[in-house]
């Protein structure tokens, strides 16, 4: 226990931070509200139009939907990917480097640190928005529950493993905001965030399926509305598992690579 | 083996070349041209358990390069190099426990949390026992007077607080190798002073081996005895300090303050053969050589012809050798030998 005490220090150390940055943290939240709101009203104008169930989803269902998006979009914020990339740039990560730590494993315990606390603020955002907008579907059954906490669990450690990649490429170049607003992109299409993925054209859905997005958004909101028969669910969240393995591993491998090949900055 | 054992160690960098403005952008954008540069070019060092080295050399010298190498942050493009019987680039982990680590420019303390709270992180990170953590955190707060200052974030802190931080920092773990890369930039004469006493006792009273990078050679006079000189990635001087001084910082100047100008310069110069003498009014230099003749001898020479109110003597001063080996006006030969005559080269 005592050789992993450290990275627990660490992950305490970046929650504090993140009380640090409070103001940084509220208008991040504020930015994640106003667009849940904006997403209710508009998927609440289509439901209008079509009283019955579009897609298989309910209105209710979609709500939840929705604001299980929100509550994994909340977690792990920007703040995370931009720091260790700054990092990188500035040259800082020499420091890293001079202790007797694992630096992907103490970037982990740094990015994990805050989310017990993102997760209960949204949790309770996304409790009042429910309730504004007459409440939620709830899973059927307590395990879809359980299930859900796991396949979250799952889509925060894909998120992780995609942001230390992405970070990864600053030690390359230098238009690392770019490459992250790509990121963000790209994730909330095929991640299922803006639209159900059900929704989506056959072939826009077949590319879907083999990117790692839709196990950080689509394949846990599924499991918390029980959408998927048993035997996809446990294939969903397999391709999930198998996807935050291979992102951590590559993540390893890129590190290694940028660590042999390219210079730490600065004097 | 010493502790530090490097052989043709070698960093080469690829900078990329940019011409200037806009039209220099673009075309970088699309043909990317870059330039090797050898930061530090095939260097022999050894260096001892206990000893302490300052590392000198001008700017962009390869000083950075070569601590950033031998304390793992940068893997080195060839030689070999062996600290503590371990690689550091492969053993990078293994290698941190050993030592620590401070850079001038640069805070290992974390930026935005107390400073006593990046030194309980420091516990956890290097595994320090609770019992020496605290023996450690209470001499150095005493030594470096942290105690003003041990709750407000690093961030808020003075320069010269957060360069005594660090070094406790640097310390709690009790490394056996200290690397320090200028470690009094930018510090004020009171706080320098009391950073190199500090670093100073570690010599002295833990053995700890030191190795000091600085352009403030009053660094190096209170705490190396050796000075490694670096200069374009190649080490051109490697020895003892006292020696260099013995050897190439020979000279002394007596200044003379007298009552009523010579009568006769002549008859002082012969008087003084081989030193050079000049005078300004009231004022009469002699340079000398120290281990030719005394200051006594020079004082009782232009004392018995000249009525004298005052003098004081310069001593030789590390700092103008220096200067003259990066100004490339003295080549140092090495200093082991007794004999060799310093080659001055007029510029
Ligand atoms: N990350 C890097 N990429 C490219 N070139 C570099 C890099 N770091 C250093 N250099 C080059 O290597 C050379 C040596 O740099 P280094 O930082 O080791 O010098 P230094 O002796 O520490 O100088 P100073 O006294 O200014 O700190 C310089 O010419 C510098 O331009
Ligand atoms: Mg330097």
């Amino acid at each position: 226990m005592g050789r992993y005490r450290k990275y627990a220090s660490i992950a305490r150390t970046s929650l504090e931070i993140t009380f640090v940055y409070r103001a940084g943290f509220v208008l991040n939240m504020l930015g994640t509200i106003f667009y849940v709101v904006a997403m209710f009203y508009l998927w609440q104008t289509i439901f209008l139009g079509s009283p019955n169930a579009l897609g298989g989803f309910t209105w209710p269902e979609m709500k939840a939907y929705l604001l299980v998006s929100f509550l994994l979009n909340s977690l792990m914020t920007w703040f995370a990917e931009w720091n260790m990339s700054m990092d990188i740039k500035e040259g800082r990560v020499a420091t890293d480097l001079a202790r007797p730590m694992d630096f992907q494993a103490s970037r982990m315990a740094t990015a994990f640190g805050p989310v017990p606390f993102e997760f209960s603020s949204a949790l309770v955002v996304g409790a009042i928005v429910a309730t504004v907008f007459g409440g939620i579907a709830l899973p059927a059954d307590p395990l879809h529950l359980v299930v859900f906490l796991f396949s979250a669990f799952l889509a925060t450690l894909i998120k992780f493993g995609l942001v230390y990649c992405v970070s990864m490429t600053a030690f390359w170049t230098t238009g690392i905001d770019g490459i992250m607003v790509g990121r963000v992109a790209i994730q909330n299409i095929f991640s299922g965030a803006l639209i159900p993925l059900v929704f989506f054209p056959d072939w826009l859905r077949a590319i879907a399926a083999v990117l790692p997005f839709q196990g950080m958004i689509s394949t846990p909101a599924l499991t918390y509305l029980g959408k998927m028969d048993g035997p996809t669910t446990a294939l969903m969240i397999c391709i999930q598992a198998v996807w935050a393995v291979g992102l951590i591993l590559l993540g390893r491998l890129v590190w290694r690579g940028a660590v042999r090949a390219v210079t730490i900055n600065g004097g | 083996m010493a502790l530090i054992e490097a052989h043709g160690l070698t960093k080469k960098f690829r900078q990329a070349v940019k011409e200037p403005g806009l039209i220099g952008s673009l075309k970088h954008f699309f043909t990317r041209q870059y330039r090797d540069r050898l930061a530090v070019d095939h260097i022999d060092l050894s260096v001892e358990a206990g000893e302490s080295v300052a590392y000198l050399g001008p700017n962009g010298a390869g000083k950075s390069t070569t601590i950033k190498m031998l304390t793992g942050i940068l893997v080195p493009t060839s030689g070999s190099l062996v600290v503590n019987g371990l690689v550091p680039y492969e053993k990078r982990q293994q290698n941190a426990r050993n030592i620590g680590v401070v850079f001038g420019q640069r805070t290992q303390l974390w930026w935005d949390i107390p400073v006593i709270e990046s030194f309980n992180l420091a516990r956890d990170m290097y595994e320090i026992p609770v019992k020496r953590y605290k023996e450690n955190l209470a001499q150095f707060t005493e030594i470096l007077g942290l105690d003003e200052f041990m709750n407000v974030p690093a961030g808020k802190i003075s320069l010269g607080q957060r360069m005594r931080a660090d070094l406790c920092m640097a310390l709690l773990h009790d490394p056996k190798t200290l690397y320090l890369d200028e470690p009094t930039i930018g510090l004020d004469i009171a706080v320098k002073d009391s950073i190199r006493r500090f670093i100073r006792s570690l010599v002295v009273e833990r053995g700890t081996t030191v190795m000091l990078t600085t352009h403030d050679l009053g660094d190096i006079e209170d705490i190396c005895k050796r000075i490694v000189i670096i200069d374009n990635g190649k080490i051109i001087h490697d020895g003892d300090l006292a020696k260099l001084k013995d050897t190439y910082a020979r000279d002394r100047v007596i200044h003379f303050q007298l009552a009523r100008p010579p009568e006769s310069m002549a008859a002082i110069c012969a008087a003084l053969p081989a030193c050079e003498t000049t005078t300004d009014g009231l004022r009469l230099s002699v340079r000398f050589d120290r281990f030719r003749l005394t200051a006594g001898e020079i004082a009782a020479a232009v004392m018995s012809r000249v009525e004298v109110i005052d003098f004081r003597i310069d001593e030789p001063e590390v700092e103008d050798l220096i200067r003259k080996v990066y100004l490339g006006q003295l080549s140092l030969e090495s200093t082991d030998s007794d004999t060799a005559a310093p080659s001055l080269v007029e510029a």
